[in-house]
């Protein structure tokens, strides 16, 4: 073993500096060679490069729209359009990123968020209520068809997409509203919607009842 | 629909519900204890003395999920595979999305190593775990050399009493209180020093594992009529102080302490049973000397460690569990409380000092176990003290790049006399 004279201390892996004091230890009597106990780990960068570039790019591309538009003014505010949609895919892919181990779990919030966003679209460019009619119950449908298939391809297991499944169903029955308060003028979508929804709840309920109360018992308890 | 498999999940205990709210990049919750045998370790082997260990401890087989009002632990089929080691030390565990199990085990040279996420267990249940591992490695190992006489295990909890929650065993109710005197503390009117420095990259944490004769510190500490922990605890404090600028040299020190409460209260469980003790001590002109040091911190010692300041403790520990209010609050905001919280008891704590205390393994083994090897979750400076037969490890921790603190200490152990042998990450 080294002995660094400064600390009084030896040191035992190999090291040729001292790391208490930071000084190069002089091979005194070398005669058993020390041995790595604590390997030497490298540092690893450019974890997120990807994320950073795309980043970078949705600024300039808000930055260079607004300037453009301030150069050739135009009657259609199209760069408000602009940082809209580069809003709306970050706030959907940072979602899908960060729940990515949870898949069932990570289409009910993309239902919930891309909702909000056509209706919040739809409003800003003149609601012509394209959001209540066709996209949020057509939303609802699509999600429980993929949830299923998901679930089914993936193998999960019911647990683990049950209260999921739930929540999805319950959500399609939402459109309901639209129709008793004549939000819509196009209902049939709707109307699809909350048929499917109450078909898909019931046969969950009806043969999952059992995990849907384990489940609730577990994530509710006090 | 398939028939879905009964789901076997069960609740945090007190200490563990800590854990997953304030665990974090810098500060993942992660501690490792290392095994070091006399030869390499055998990865085969180690996997296989790791399957029949993970039967007999059935929690570690669970991943942390987050319900509406509390964590919960959810059994698992992942099977725990052991790795080389690649990650930097207490690299974290938990993350927020992940089903992952909470600890791993990896082997480097000669030693077998298992990081554990705090809420799974503490240092003492860990060390169970490991001691287990150790034992079916040993055996399959060296099948030939235990033939005749077979070993035995001296850890032999039932499944139950592993999994038992013993704070709140314990815990005698709300109106406990009203029962016992409670004294006000004098609320220490002194700012409390913290320790500062620059990050290492990518919030690593700084190792330097000194190993010595037990023996020989423990005749220093004879000396001064204290124990180990006592003993080494005032030489960290002074090491500290050494440090500190001149400025800030009336500031209070203080020092954390986690007491074992399996040697108070009987339980075998392997999950989390500890409580934290918070020694202050303030360096005044003319105590700086390590008699003084040691004399006060002897009498804080013998005052914190009676029977009603453990039950005191365990009483505020689970006041607050058992709050209705508290029991409503959804989980982020809970969350969010308890980091509030704890920013402000980080605030207050300098140091920390953690005994594993002497590790015993069955006397065929001696021949095969070179030494243990405790580092502890790193929130700022801190140590963590293990001995196994006469060779005691000290192993201080730091987020920081400095080792002054570091230097200073093991000098003032070389030049007691004392063979140190240093090795670092």
């Amino acid at each position: 073993m080294i002995f660094c004279n400064h600390c009084k201390v030896y040191i035992r892996d190999g090291k040729t500096i001292c790391p208490l004091c930071g000084n190069i230890l002089s091979d005194n009597d070398n005669d058993v060679k020390g041995e790595e106990i604590y390997p030497d780990i490298p540092l690893t960068y450019n974890r997120h490069m990807v994320i950073r570039i795309l980043v970078f790019i949705s600024i300039v591309a808000i930055v260079v729209s607004y300037t453009v538009y301030k150069m050739v003014p135009v009657d259609v505010n199209w760069p408000g359009l602009v940082l809209l949609g580069l809003v709306s895919i970050w706030l959907s892919l940072t979602n899908i990123l960060r729940k990515r181990h949870n898949i069932t779990k990570s289409i009910m919030w993309q239902v919930i968020i891309v909702s909000v966003l056509t209706v919040f679209w739809d409003w800003r460019i003149g609601w012509r209520g394209w959001s209540l009619d066709y996209a949020i119950p057509i939303l609802c449908i699509a999600a429980m068809l993929v949830m299923y298939i998901t679930a089914k391809v993936m193998k999960l297991s019911a647990r683990e997409y049950i209260s999921y499944f739930l929540l999805g169903g319950l959500f399609g029955i939402v459109p309901i509203l639209f129709i008793l308060f004549d939000l819509v003028n196009m209902s049939i979508p709707s109307v699809i919607s909350v048929a499917a929804s109450i078909v898909f709840l019931s046969a969950i309920i009806i043969f999952h009842g059992d995990s849907i109360k384990a489940e609730l018992q577990k994530r509710m308890h006090i | 629909m398939n028939n879905p498999k009964k789901v076997e999940w069960s609740k945090l205990d007190n200490a563990s519900k800590y854990f997953p709210a304030t665990c974090d990049e810098r500060d993942p919750k992660v501690f490792r204890i290392a095994c070091e045998l006399f030869e390499d370790v055998e990865p085969e082997i180690l996997q296989q003395a790791l399957d029949i260990t993970i039967e007999q401890f059935p929690s570690y087989k669970s991943v942390l999920r987050r319900g509406i009002f509390w964590y919960y632990y959810e059994s698992s089929d992942i099977r725990p595979t052991v790795k080389r080691e690649e990650k930097p030390v207490c690299a974290p565990i938990y993350r927020k999305y992940e089903k992952n199990l909470l600890f791993r085990v990896f082997y480097n040279n000669k030693r077998i190593n298992i990081e554990v996420f705090h809420a799974l267990s503490d240092g003492t249940g860990a060390l169970w775990f490991m001691m287990t591992l150790l034992y079916h490695y040993l055996l399959i190992k060296h099948k030939d050399a235990f033939l005749d006489k077979k070993p035995e295990l001296n850890y032999n909890a039932s499944i139950s009493q592993k999994k038992d929650d013993s704070f709140s065993r314990y815990y005698q109710g709300r109106h406990y209180k009203k029962q016992a005197k409670v004294k006000k503390e004098k609320k220490n009117a002194r700012k409390v020093y913290l320790i500062r420095g620059s990050r290492l990259e990518e919030n690593r944490i700084k190792v330097i594992e000194g190993t010595m004769s037990a023996k020989a510190v423990l005749d220093e500490a004879h000396k001064f009529n204290t124990t180990l922990t006592v003993f080494l605890s005032a030489l960290l404090l002074l090491s500290i102080y050494k440090d500190m600028p001149v400025r800030k040299r009336g500031n209070t020190l203080v020092l954390a302490v986690p007491i074992n409460l399996r040697q108070f209260f009987e339980s075998e469980t392997s999950s989390n049973f500890f409580s934290i003790m918070n020694i202050p001590y303030t360096f005044d002109e003319g105590n700086t000397e390590l008699k003084d040091v040691i004399g006060k911190l002897n009498e804080s010692f013998r005052k914190e460690l009676t029977e009603e300041r453990l039950y005191q403790h365990l009483h505020r520990l689970m006041s607050f569990e058992r709050n209705p209010f508290a029991r409503i609050a959804p989980l982020p905001l809970k969350n969010l409380s308890i980091r509030g919280v704890n920013a402000v008891a980080d605030r207050g704590v300098t140091t920390s000092i953690s005994n594993l205390g002497k590790i015993h393994v069955p006397p065929e083994f001696d021949s095969y176990i070179r030494q243990f090897s405790v580092v502890p979750n790193v929130r700022r400076p801190q140590m963590a003290i293990c001995t196994y037969g006469d060779r005691l490890v000290i192993n201080f921790a730091s987020p920081f790049r400095e080792t002054e603190i570091q230097r200073f200490f093991f000098e003032s152990l070389a030049n007691m006399g004392i063979k140190i042998e240093i090795a670092s990450n």
